[in-house]
Formats: C-alpha cells, sequence, structure tokens
C-alpha cells in the first residue's frame, strides 16, 4: 500500500492516533502537501461521506474520520502554501439566532472543512447581524450556511435569510439545513440549496463554490 | 469491561466429556473463539479430583497457549494447586480465585506480589460467606490490609463480593451493589468482578435474570465478568451497557463490536 492509500485508509477508519506519523512519513518521502490532502484525505472524506449517505456508517464514524483528517491537516497546514489551490474558499457556519444545537451544525462543519473549504464558525444562537458582519469582513467566502432544529426558530432563519439577501453582499451562495427544514421551506427563504445530511451538505458546498 | 472467558470449565458437562475423552480440537478452538471474540482472559478449571487436577491443567494450559496469547485465568478451588500451576503460564494472568479463609492469600499473595499477575478475590472468610453487605466490607477490609503487606496495588485485584442465587432473596442485588459501590469509592482503580450464573439458580429462562444483573451491577462499577464471550447477546448487552454507563467515547467500541460481528446479525 503507498503512503497515500494508508493516510486514505486511516481517514477512513478514523485511526487518528496514527495520522500524524503517516502525514509526517509522507512529507518526509516527499510527497507534495497538496497530493497528500487532495488524494489521501479529502478524497478518503468523499468515501466516508458516500458511505454516510448509503447508511454503511453511523454518525460517530463519520466525527472521528473528519477529526483524524483534521489531525492530519494540523501536521500538513504550515506545509501548504498561502495561495493553496485546493482551498475551495470560505464558508462561514452557523446556527441562527433562538437555537442552541449544535451536533448537526458541527458535523455539517466538519463534512465542509474536509471537502476542502476553510470554515469559519459563528457557533450557535448566532444574531442576524452577526452574519452579515462575517460575509463583510470575509469578501472571498463562497457558502454560508445556516442551520436550525427546531420548528420554532424556522421563522428566526427566514429572518436571517431575508437580512443576508438584503444587506446587497454578493459572491457567495446561500445554502440551510436542520432537522424541520425541506425543501419547499428552503425554496422560500430564497436559499440556493438545501440537503438533509452533512455528507451531502458539503457536496452540494463544493459543488455551488465552483 | 475486562471479560473472562468461562468455556474452559471442567464443571460445565460437555466440557468435563471433552476433558475426559482428551478433545484437544475442541479445547483449542474454544479457546480460539473466546479470544476472538474479545476475552481478556481465558478461565481455565479442570474440576477434576486433586491428585489429577494439576496434570491436567497443565495439558490444558498448553492447548490454550498453542492458539492465543490471551493471559490464562487459573481456575482452582486449592491456592496450593494455583501456586503450582503459576510457573505452567507463559504469561502474567489471573488467579482464580482467593479468600480470606484459611491460609489462601498468605499462599498466593507473596508469590505474585513481584509479578504482572492479577487476583480474583472473593469477600467470604473463615465464618464462611457474610450476610450482610457491612460484614462483606469488613472483610474487605481484612483483604486490603493483606493486599498492602504483600505490597499488591489495588488495580490488579478484582474484588468478588459473592453473588447468590436471587430467588430466595428478598431485597434482590441491593447487597451486591452497595458493596461495590462502598468498595469502588474507597479504592477507584481496584477491579470489581462477579459470576452472574448463580444468581439466576432455580428460575426459569435464567438468561433474562443473568443479563438484567450484569447491567445492573456494571451500574455499581462492575468492570470484570466471567462470562461467555461467545454469547452474543449478552456481549451485545454489555456493550450497549458501556455506551449508556458513558464508558465509550462516542460509541465506537459498540460501534467496532458490531462491526466485528461481536454481537448482532454479524458473522
Amino acid at each position: 500500500m503507498s503512503k497515500i492509500d494508508e493516510i486514505a485508509q486511516a481517514v477512513e477508519t478514523g485511526k487518528s492516533k496514527l495520522i500524524e506519523g503517516l502525514v509526517t512519513e509522507a512529507l518526509g518521502e516527499g510527497i507534495e502537501p497538496v497530493k497528500i490532502l487532495n488524494e489521501g484525505m479529502i478524497k478518503a472524506m468523499g468515501n466516508v461521506g458516500e458511505k454516510f449517505q448509503k447508511s454503511e456508517i453511523f454518525v460517530p464514524e463519520m466525527l472521528v474520520a473528519a477529526r483524524t483528517m483534521k489531525k492530519g491537516v494540523e501536521v500538513l497546514k504550515p506545509k501548504l502554501a498561502a495561495g493553496d489551490t485546493t482551498r475551495l474558499g470560505k464558508c462561514i457556519i452557523g446556527t441562527v439566532h433562538g437555537d442552541l444545537h449544535d451536533i448537526g451544525k458541527n458535523l455539517v462543519a466538519l463534512m465542509i472543512e474536509s471537502a476542502g473549504f476553510e470554515v469559519i464558525d459563528l457557533g450557535v444562537d448566532v444574531a442576524t447581524d452577526t452574519f452579515v458582519s462575517a460575509i463583510k469582513t470575509n469578501p472571498d467566502t463562497k457558502v454560508v450556511a445556516l442551520s436550525c432544529l427546531l420548528t420554532t426558530t424556522m421563522p428566526s432563519m427566514k429572518e436571517t435569510a431575508a437580512a443576508i439577501k438584503a444587506s446587497g453582499l454578493s459572491g457567495f451562495k446561500l445554502i440551510v439545513g436542520g432537522a424541520p427544514i425541506t425543501e419547499d421551506f428552503a425554496k422560500q427563504v430564497g436559499a440556493d440549496g438545501y440537503t438533509t445530511d452533512a455528507a451531502s451538505a458539503a457536496v452540494l458546498a463544493k459543488k455551488l463554490a465552483s | 469491561m475486562i471479560l473472562i472467558g468461562e468455556k474452559i470449565n471442567g464443571s460445565i458437562p460437555s466440557m468435563a466429556k471433552a476433558i475426559a475423552e482428551k478433545n484437544e480440537a475442541h479445547i483449542r478452538d474454544l479457546a480460539k473463539k473466546q479470544a476472538d471474540a474479545g476475552a481478556s482472559f481465558i478461565d481455565v478449571c479442570a474440576s477434576v479430583p486433586e491428585t489429577e487436577e494439576l496434570d491436567t491443567l497443565k495439558w490444558l494450559f498448553d492447548l490454550v497457549q498453542s492458539v492465543t496469547d490471551v493471559p490464562i485465568s487459573i481456575d482452582s478451588p486449592s491456592a496450593k494447586i494455583i501456586a503450582q500451576a503459576i510457573p505452567l503460564c507463559k504469561r502474567p494472568g489471573l488467579i482464580n480465585s482467593v479468600s480470606m479463609e484459611g491460609d489462601k492469600v498468605d499462599t498466593i499473595f507473596p508469590l505474585i506480589a513481584e509479578s504482572k499477575w492479577e487476583c480474583v478475590c472473593l469477600l467470604s472468610d473463615d465464618t464462611g460467606i457474610p450476610k450482610s453487605a457491612a460484614d462483606r466490607l469488613r472483610v474487605f477490609g481484612n483483604l486490603m490490609k493483606k493486599a498492602e503487606q504483600y505490597k499488591l496495588s489495588p488495580n490488579r485485584l478484582h474484588i468478588d463480593p459473592l453473588i447468590e442465587m436471587i430467588c430466595t432473596s428478598e431485597d434482590g442485588i441491593a447487597k451486591v451493589t452497595e458493596t461495590m459501590q462502598k468498595v469502588k469509592a474507597q479504592y477507584p482503580t481496584i477491579h470489581l468482578t462477579g459470576g452472574a450464573s448463580n444468581i439466576s439458580f432455580n428460575l426459569p429462562m435464567r438468561k433474562f435474570i443473568n443479563r438484567a444483573f450484569i447491567i445492573l451491577a456494571m451500574n455499581a462499577g462492575m468492570d470484570s465478568a466471567i462470562i461467555d464471550p461467545l454469547n452474543k447477546d449478552m456481549m451485545g448487552l454489555i456493550y450497549a451497557a458501556e455506551a449508556l454507563l458513558g464508558q465509550d467515547e462516542l460509541c465506537m467500541e459498540y460501534i467496532g463490536a458490531f462491526r466485528d460481528g461481536l454481537f448482532g446479525e454479524g458473522k
């Protein structure tokens, strides 16, 4: 097995204790950092997402895979050039005002990061203004992702989406998600996209950003 | 959970037959299967007359050690036999068991003091099986004095509070759980063990009592058990209980055991 394959396998199976050593070894062998990221880790997370969609793996397995990748990326970060072309751009994510649930949002953030985005996670119970000013300070934002987990906070998502639209800021796509969200509701709030799970959210973000 | 595989025990009729017939393949197979199922120790009990016991144990140890590196749990009522059996094991395992009866502790503890051997200790003494939790804790106190005297650290001891049949009891396992909780409170690194099989004696559908017991005892701090690791239903419950007790980060042990087919519909 090549070092790249070993890295991919470590990410897929969530071997977070091994990943740092493997990435360091790969760098030592002279393998390009970008190649390690793309062909080793991002590809592996793609597989993980696919398996999750097919219900072949469980949520914790996706979490440990993403965690493993994060650890590997830490080793790569200093080696990756600033203008790294593999990064898909920035994604701003947060749970809308009034909603404190973050498991789904965290999972989406991890998957989107694993897909090659730089994720700015605003956390939970995020005020509308905070979303707008985050987009303002990060003009290279490609995706804004809103989450809510309660039917009672759906109006809050509606307001946030409307405020972002009304701000006149552009250059990014808006995606929404969360347990009570439907395709229909996503259209109502004027989102550019909607998915039902974290893995497809990452695929969608990637598609919208390119 | 520390799983002590119970299947190689001459008091089980099919195993008694295998021992009598020198059915080596059967014994090797059971050792291997228990190791593959995640046993931390493989209990070996000859259950033959004492004159033949040591030879039988040696023969059984060799069979087990020819197929797995999982350490052996030497199961004998005689401390003297245990003492002679220790050098026959390739690696440190578990003594099953000593109690405060007679000179058992004084025979075994000094022998294993300087080693990595672990030891199951029953909370009975020359007065028999203590009736109350307070009495068992008194025996435990005396036992720990011995452990200190021979410099055995608590994390090498598996305390068995003695599980009696439940059908004649009026307060269920309260005595057992109280003993377990108090032992664990005094020595957080000590192990608590127990065999489930006694508890269901004389009741129909014993498996339900055994399984309910394991879960309740785990809740009281039991982290070691003498069980059949090939019993997939029991294994599923143990992994599930560990996850529910917050002893399994992200339920990965549970998922991993499922993936390995240790329970569920798998292999």
